[in-house]
């Protein structure tokens, strides 16, 4: 890390800790730790009801909070695993496995600790990572040419297909749909109108916001209104408290914390993947080659640690793409992408020479914010747990109002908001029918880069696609991709085959 | 019909739709009206290319759902199978399923596409209040008295913060709803 660099960092936390900052980190952080806990929301559907509140606010605070949310988002679903069996988020599932057979032995107090330290860990090796890798993935960015850039979006593609949940074909299809909804409208380059039928409105695109916020928001909400709003049962618990590890206990597992921050960082920097991936990958790690293995699940904290570290860690391995290369690899970094783009910033390899105080705020923010998160963790979780009280319902309704006001503010445009509950309905029946939203989601997303990067390409290189597979470090990356895509039905292969066996 | 049978076509119609769907807008894309270059893909290429794979997955799966001997081995993605390999956790009782409330579900939709229809016309503060006490009565809350402060207290603090603090223009209303609006925003000290 060269003195520039430093200066720069140094400079951030500066602006980090300015009062106002300050104050939105703080705001970002407790707002993304009522979104873990609670059952009905996701980390993603936080930062999305967050962004309309940033309409207003300089680009600075606007980022931090909605970094805040992300970084504290990963973190307090543990909470409520650990304590009551209910996981706020998909990412905290591991946790239930050791989490919850710990807190029935009567440690509770003590698998909160090791939440604690696991998040600190992981989030403050990915972000010390994430400041040193940066600059120099930036300046290996310049060097990229159309197929590279290609090749790392269809990399992405693949790996949230193969990666995300439900099955392969779903996952496909509703890749290919969020891609397909991403040609609506103009196209740059001939002015021809694509799949707009006549409408005018169609005429302008559709915003992969109003796509995001009804497809996780208004989606969730319709599903959860179906099912009659269940709140979870909650088992009684004592006291609750968090206790620390000794120092000797965790310098004991400093194999599992270094490998649940790896796999969180190098998950991370996969666009497509995120942190529920990141966690569930470093609970099979630990599973398969951890020191305890045969007993996880049976209330250890190494099954408390490795997703956790993982999950944290997650964070800032995803923010690399994005400041890098300006390439969102989770629904998370692609609002927080978007509040860039409102703000007239477009994040990639010249931002660092164009509005680097502003990359490095980010950076400081996650430095801050671990360390902001878990002292409120240490401290609150005996209150945060209570907002799990609140009748489902009531939370729900004005997450509608903030899913309609978000689409609504963005243009000051009601169409916005008809196509929002269009997404939402849409969003409903994936889920009904088991097809994985994230999916569309990135295809809306990536499919305008993916189609700008692969026409360059095809007009570059006089319609040759061999050019992809000819290119060093593009065929690289398309190799993996392809690996990626067809390792799933690979393994469905074997099964069938061991099946008739 | 077989129960098996019904149940086989159930699961073929998602993909018969899609598929389907598939195929009717790669014909709207050779449609696509545009002056084309020579040597140079068309903007017509990248959405027939996507359409073209679209339609392929959607037959694949369609024949597997049709011919294979399991059906339901669905080739699951490597999230499913890390979570089946890592959970060595006890075996506990797969949780009883969650019972539908159709009905619920699509009144709170009709509200929802009701809310948006009307809000112009209305204005943001009675249609806001309106729809959050028929969302909560529809989610199933009962408390009149919590309803009411939800909804009057929750439609006047969103004003307050979106027209107040994020200077967004919400929509106002025609009429007599907008003079209800304006005189608000007097109330609340909004310009």
């Amino acid at each position: 890390m060269d003195h520039n660099s430093l200066t720069l960092l140094a400079h951030g936390f500066a602006q980090v800790m300015m009062p106002v900052n300050l104050l939105f980190l703080v705001v970002g952080i407790v707002l993304g730790l009522l979104v873990a806990v609670l059952p009905g929301l996701t980390l993603v559907m936080g930062v999305v009801l967050a962004l309309p509140f940033t309409y207003s606010m300089a680009v600075t605070p606007a980022i931090i909070l909605l970094t805040a949310m992300y970084v504290s988002g990963t973190y307090a679903g543990a909470w409520t695993s650990i304590l009551f069996r209910v996981p706020g988020e998909p990412i905290d599932v591991p946790l239930l496995w050791d989490g919850y057979p710990m807190a029935r032995k009567g440690e509770a107090a003590k698998a909160l600790g090791w939440t604690l330290l696991a998040a600190f860990f992981g989030g403050m090796v990915a972000a010390t990572t994430m400041v040193l890798l940066a600059q120099p993935v930036a300046k290996i960015a310049l060097t990229f040419s159309s197929p590279e850039y290609f090749a790392i979006i269809f990399f992405g593609l693949a790996s949230v297909v193969s990666l995300g949940g439900g099955t392969l074909a779903n996952a496909l299809i509703s890749l290919f749909a969020g891609i397909l909804l991403a040609t609506v409208g103009v196209d740059d380059t001939y002015g021809a109108h694509r799949f707009t039928f006549g409408v005018p409105i169609l005429a302008d695109g559709i915003d992969y916001l109003v796509v995001m916020v009804g497809a996780y928001g208004l989606g969730e909400v319709f599903m959860r209104m179906e099912q009659g709003f269940q709140s979870p049962q909650l088992a009684r618990t004592g006291d609750i408290r968090t206790r620390l590890p000794r120092l000797t206990e965790a310098l004991a597992m400093k194999a599992t914390f270094i490998r649940g921050a790896l796999a969180g960082i190098v998950i991370g920097i996969v666009p497509g993947a995120g942190a529920t991936v990141a966690s569930f990958l470093s609970y099979g790690i630990e599973a398969q080659y951890g020191k305890r293995r045969h007993k996880m699940g049976t209330g250890i904290p190494e099954g408390i640690v490795a997703p956790q570290v993982a999950a944290t860690a997650s964070v800032g391995g995803a923010l690399i793409p994005l400041v890098t290369m300006g390439i969102p690899g989770s629904g998370a970094t692609a609002i927080i992408l978007g509040a860039f783009l409102l703000h007239g910033l477009q994040p990639g390899p010249q931002v660092f020479q164009t509005s680097s105080h502003i990359i490095y705020a980010l950076f400081a923010s996650v430095f801050v914010g671990i360390i902001v998160m878990c002292a409120i963790g240490y401290f609150a979780t005996k209150y945060m747990v209570k907002v799990l009280d609140l009748p489902e319902v009531i939370v729900s309704a004005y997450v509608v109002m903030c899913c309609l006001l978000g689409a609504f503010a963005a243009r000051n445009n009601l169409t916005d908001v008809w196509m929002m509950v269009i997404f939402g309905i849409i969003g409903y029946l994936f889920e009904r029918f088991r097809f994985p939203i994230t999916p569309m989601v990135l295809g809306v997303i990536l499919g305008p880069l993916a189609e700008a990067n692969f026409m360059t390409t095809m007009i570059s290189f006089e319609n040759d696609w061999t050019v992809l597979f000819t290119r060093p470090v593009a065929s690289a990356i398309m190799a993996i991709a392809i690996i990626t895509l067809i390792y799933p039905l690979f393994r469905y292969l074997r099964h069938q085959g061991k099946g008739r066996r | 019909m077989s129960a098996p049978h019904s149940a086989r076509l159930r699961r073929l119609a998602p993909y018969a739709l899609a598929g389907g769907a598939g195929m009717f807008l790669f014909y709207v894309a050779t449609q696509f009206d545009f002056h084309r270059r020579g040597g140079t893909l068309g903007p017509d290429f990248w959405p027939k290319l996507i359409l073209a794979l679209l339609v392929i997955v959607c037959a694949c799966e369609f024949a597997r759902i049709l011919f294979a001997k399991n059906p339901d081995a669905d080739i699951g993605n490597v999230l499913e199978a890390i979570a089946e390999d890592a959970d060595s956790s006890e075996p506990v009782a797969p949780p009883a399923p969650a019972a539908r409330h159709p009905w619920r579900l699509l009144a709170g939709m009709a509200a929802t596409l009701a809310y948006v229809a009307l809000v112009a016309t209305t204005g943001f503060f009675l249609t806001t209040a309106a729809y959050l006490a028929a969302f909560l009565v529809i989610g199933g809350y009962r408390n009149r008295r919590v309803i009411a402060a939800l909804s009057i207290g929750g439609a006047l603090l969103l004003m307050f913060i979106f027209m107040k603090l994020v200077y967004v223009s919400l929509p106002l209303g025609s009429g007599p709803f907008a003079e209800f609006t304006f005189l608000l925003m007097k109330i609340m000290g909004i310009r």
